[in-house]
């Protein structure tokens, strides 16, 4: 799973970036954030030492050249293009060229319109939200983008059998469309992360003409609003789109068309970029950084991240995900004091700076720093400490070394993690054995609960909600951790419901807390996002949704 | 000959058969689940159940192999789990990429090998011999997918001679075309120009000793007619067995030679099928890929005839 990260080490920064956060949450309160299609400025572009985020920065058009072809190489292969079906990371990355949303994300992970020309208005009690729509916009079919269109796509989104929209769109009871440029949402109860589903896939909206003549074939040739238009597919090797000249803000794209080809090995992509058959290069390897940064050609832009990788330790999945706990005769599993010692055990920055050469960045909660609700509470870290760890082994009466077995990716990162990891906890009184399997086969014994302990990571979500509650709320879809605390289920409950940011905040702190309680799962690091790009090319910025933007990109001149 | 050619249709159908029902069940035995792998982050229960419901995979297995079949005997390959493309579309798009570097890669081999194995036979001893012994072994042992990543990082990265990646298809830009795949199938055929280097060798060296050379020496006839009328002629019977045989290894390498130069061959195909468990696709291409073995053993039986008169088909395929 791709997740990024910001550092949390480097303090002037994280000041200058809770600055705009805070004025970013007043302007949110008060409805006020500008409207921009490309998710607004940018920070300095370049390189960057380990540790600072470097996004891009948009194209000078005075610098930019017209026309060409970008290639993107991509490290796996999107999969249906379609709003309503898409389930992987990587198809939003054509999306964002060619499928624009209400709502976007920007550098500092803040929420702005995007085919919509304001954030929503929400009534008193939370439950009917106003959505303005952008005039004058047409989508690739030349068909008029109004609030039907929104209409027929939301009821796409929650009616379709194979929807995966439907959970993160929560309890819309109905879509009214008042007139053209007007959507309003009645919802069944408040729902606060709405608005960061909206600036996901849920808020692509679809030309309802295409929807009525492709119907589930819609992803064999995807109609949206977009800088580009879909031109064709070759299964498992390319994507192309084309510049769509019905786009209503069609002079600030420079380029005729985007390629993305999906070579899955990192080094082949770095040698496609070097060797200039591709222009941008996606995940790329802690590894390559260094070798990359020596290359006067191309620069690395890294993004933080919403997401998270983290260890989960099976407290109750016995019969699977989603049925209920049942208790696990094993001491990590029954003892919050032996999880507590494996926590104490490990050293997340020796681990993040020695596996990955410091550029992920030290995690321990669910909530990043980047996230406008961060607080003090939600980035308390314990602290690495073998003998505490040896000392509560100690108390939990386990006899020591205490062995446990992890399941793992077997990808080469994942196994250096582990390794580490390994003789790490060592010190901490346990015999950490490790059980590489692919990827495929993870997920599958992951959801049946044949694991003691596992590594696996989350891309992130703009809300926290979504970062959280599917993983720990009781019988929750991916609660693999099988865990259940109520007190927990209700502070969860409460932030997703509470419309105020600050309560919201507050609530997610005290979240956090709980977590490190029970150690049901154990967060170790962000991934930052790490994107290679020949400096040829001008205007390409990657923020932490993690999704590259490519549109507005050029060659330079 | 028709008592033969019917005995092998018999055979091969039978083979196809056992083959679709290896592949249907081995598919199904791999760990993983293409629902979970499909549905990735996004997973819920209601969202695994509708993706199994929508591919048929809440079935009973013998329920699906029955729906396989009937859809294969219609010519249906079924749609990607992964990408909602009809299969028979990927395979129509991947076959002809596959078909064109593994044809070129057996020319670029057999040209080299034939080449080498003769010089190897005729100038037995001297340097030129233990050039080519030298060469081969190194194509012997050095695996595709370092060969690939060296030619990339000198051929492509350093001097800009190949693309690194891509494809186009011949229709489309014959020249381009070639650009692309010459260098793939070189690294492709490397292996196989190796073996068919050491077999024509020794084949050339054991006919090179005959009666019959000897014969055609004593008639007065030019070294070189003795060598590519009577001796190479008699060696390649050999040499078409080899190739036969090793195509399966071509198989496999096209699989790693597509996969590091992005090629959208069968071979990418099938690694991206097997860590998606797209059932569909891998179904589909190993099941050709038997098909497509089943065919060349019976043409390599066929051309034994060709080359070597003294070989007859009869009705006993033994």
């Amino acid at each position: 799973m791709t997740n990024l990260s910001v550092r949390d080490t480097n303090l002037p920064r994280r000041r200058v970036l809770r600055a705009a956060v805070a004025a970013a949450v007043v302007c949110t309160v008060v409805a006020c954030s500008p409207v921009s299609n490309s998710g607004g400025g940018g920070q300095p572009g370049g390189d960057q030492s380990a540790g600072q985020d470097s996004f891009g920065t948009p194209a000078d058009p005075a610098a930019v050249k017209q026309g060409g072809k970008l290639v993107i190489a991509l490290s796996a292969e999107p999969d249906a293009l379609d709003p309503t079906l898409s389930r992987s990371l990587y198809s939003r990355y054509v999306f964002q060229a060619m499928c624009q949303k209400l709502y976007d994300v920007n550098e500092q992970a803040q929420v702005v319109p995007q085919l919509a020309t304001a954030l929503p208005t929400t009534s008193g009690d939370g439950r009917t939200v106003t959505i303005p729509l952008r005039p004058g916009v047409r989508f690739a079919d030349g068909t008029a983008f109004d609030s039907a269109a929104v209409k027929a796509t939301l009821q796409r989104h929650l009616t379709n059998a194979r929807s995966a929209r439907k959970s993160e769109l929560g309890p819309i009871d109905g879509v009214d469309t008042p007139d053209a440029q007007t959507v309003v949402l009645r919802l069944k109860q408040p729902f606060a992360p709405l608005l960061g589903a909206l600036a996901d896939r849920a808020g692509m909206i679809m030309s309802a003409q295409a929807l009525r003549t492709r119907g589930d074939d819609f992803a064999s040739a995807p109609v949206c609003v977009g800088p580009f238009k879909f031109a064709k597919r070759v299964p498992q090797n390319s994507i192309e789109v084309v510049r769509d000249p019905n786009y209503y803000d069609a002079s600030k794209v420079h380029l005729d068309a985007i390629s993305w080809r999906i070579l899955t090995d990192a080094s082949i992509r770095a040698a496609n970029l070097r060797s200039g058959d591709a222009q941008v290069a996606d995940s790329v390897s802690t590894q390559d950084v260094a070798s990359l940064r020596q290359d006067t050609a191309v620069s690395v832009l890294q993004s933080q991240s919403l997401g998270y990788q983290g260890l989960t330790i099976n407290v109750g999945n016995v019969d699977g995900v989603g049925t209920a706990a049942k208790p696990i005769n094993r001491p990590l599993a029954q003892n919050a004091k032996v999880r507590q010692a494996f926590e104490h055990a490990i050293d997340r920055k020796a681990l993040v700076d020695a596996v990955f050469n410091g550029l992920h960045a030290v995690a321990c909660s669910p909530i990043s720093p980047a996230s406008t609700f961060s607080s003090a509470e939600a980035q308390t870290c314990p602290a690495h400490d073998p003998a505490k760890a040896k000392q509560l082994l100690a108390e939990a009466e386990v006899q020591t070394p205490y062995a446990v077995t992890m399941l793992a990716s077997n990808t080469p990162d994942t196994l250096r993690l582990a390794q580490a990891l390994q003789s790490m906890v060592k010190d901490g009184g346990f015999d950490l054995k490790i059980n590489p399997v692919e990827y495929s086969s993870l997920l599958d014994e992951q959801d049946r609960g044949n694991f003691e302990l596992l590594q696996l990571g989350w891309s992130g979500r703009i809300d926290p909600d979504a970062n959280i509650t599917n993983f720990v709320g009781t019988g929750a879809s991916q609660n693999v951790a099988g865990y259940s605390n109520p007190q927990l289920d209700t502070l969860l409950t409460q932030a997703r419901q509470a419309g105020d940011v600050e309560q919201r905040r507050k609530l997610y702190g005290q979240a956090v807390t709980v977590l490190q309680q029970d150690d049901a799962l154990i967060y170790l690091y962000r991934q930052r996002n790490l994107t290679a790009v020949s400096k040829q090319i001008q205007g390409l910025q990657v923020f932490p949704d993690g999704v590259i933007r490519a549109a507005f990109a050029g060659f330079g001149k | 000959m028709a008592r033969y050619l019917l005995t092998r249709a018999w055979q091969s159908a039978l083979t196809l058969l056992l083959s679709t029902i290896v592949v249907f069940v081995g598919v199904r035995a791999l760990p993983g689940d293409p629902a979970l792998a499909l549905a990735g982050e996004d997973r819920s229960p209601e969202a695994l159940e509708a993706i199994r419901r929508h591919y048929g995979l809440d079935q009973p297995l013998p329920v699906q192999f029955v729906q396989y079949v009937e859809r294969m005997a219609q010519g249906d390959f079924g749609v990607s789990i992964r990408t909602g493309t009809p299969v028979s579309s990927m395979l129509t798009t991947a076959l002809p990429v596959t078909v064109e570097l593994s044809v070129l890669a057996i020319l670029i081999a057999a040209a080299l090998g034939v080449g080498a194995g003769v010089i190897a036979a005729v100038r037995r001893g001297r340097p030129a011999e233990w050039l080519a012994n030298g060469l081969a072994l190194i194509g012997l042992s050095v695996p595709h997918f370092w060969l690939g990543l060296l030619a990339i990082l000198y051929l492509s990265v350093a001097t800009g001679l190949f693309p690194a990646s891509g494809f186009v298809p011949i229709l489309e830009d014959p020249v381009d075309n070639l650009h692309h795949i010459v260098l793939p199938a070189v690294i492709l055929g490397t292996g196989l120009a190796a073996i068919i280097m050491r077999q024509t060798r020794s084949a050339m060296l054991d006919s090179l000793s005959s009666d019959y050379v000897r014969t055609a020496k004593a008639k007065g006839l030019r070294p070189r007619a003795v060598i590519t009328r009577h001796a190479l002629r008699n060696s390649l019977i050999v040499v078409v067995t080899v190739v036969g045989l090793q195509l399966g290894g071509l198989i496999s390498g096209a699989v790693v030679t597509e996969q590091i130069f992005g090629l959208p061959g069968f071979g990418k195909m099938t690694i991206d099928a097997v860590f998606q468990r797209d059932y569909p696709v891998i179904q589909a291409v190993v099941l050709l890929t038997a098909a497509a073995y089943i065919v060349i053993n019976f043409f390599v039986d066929l051309l034994y005839s060709v080359i070597d008169p003294r070989i007859r088909v009869t009705g006993d395929p033994a």
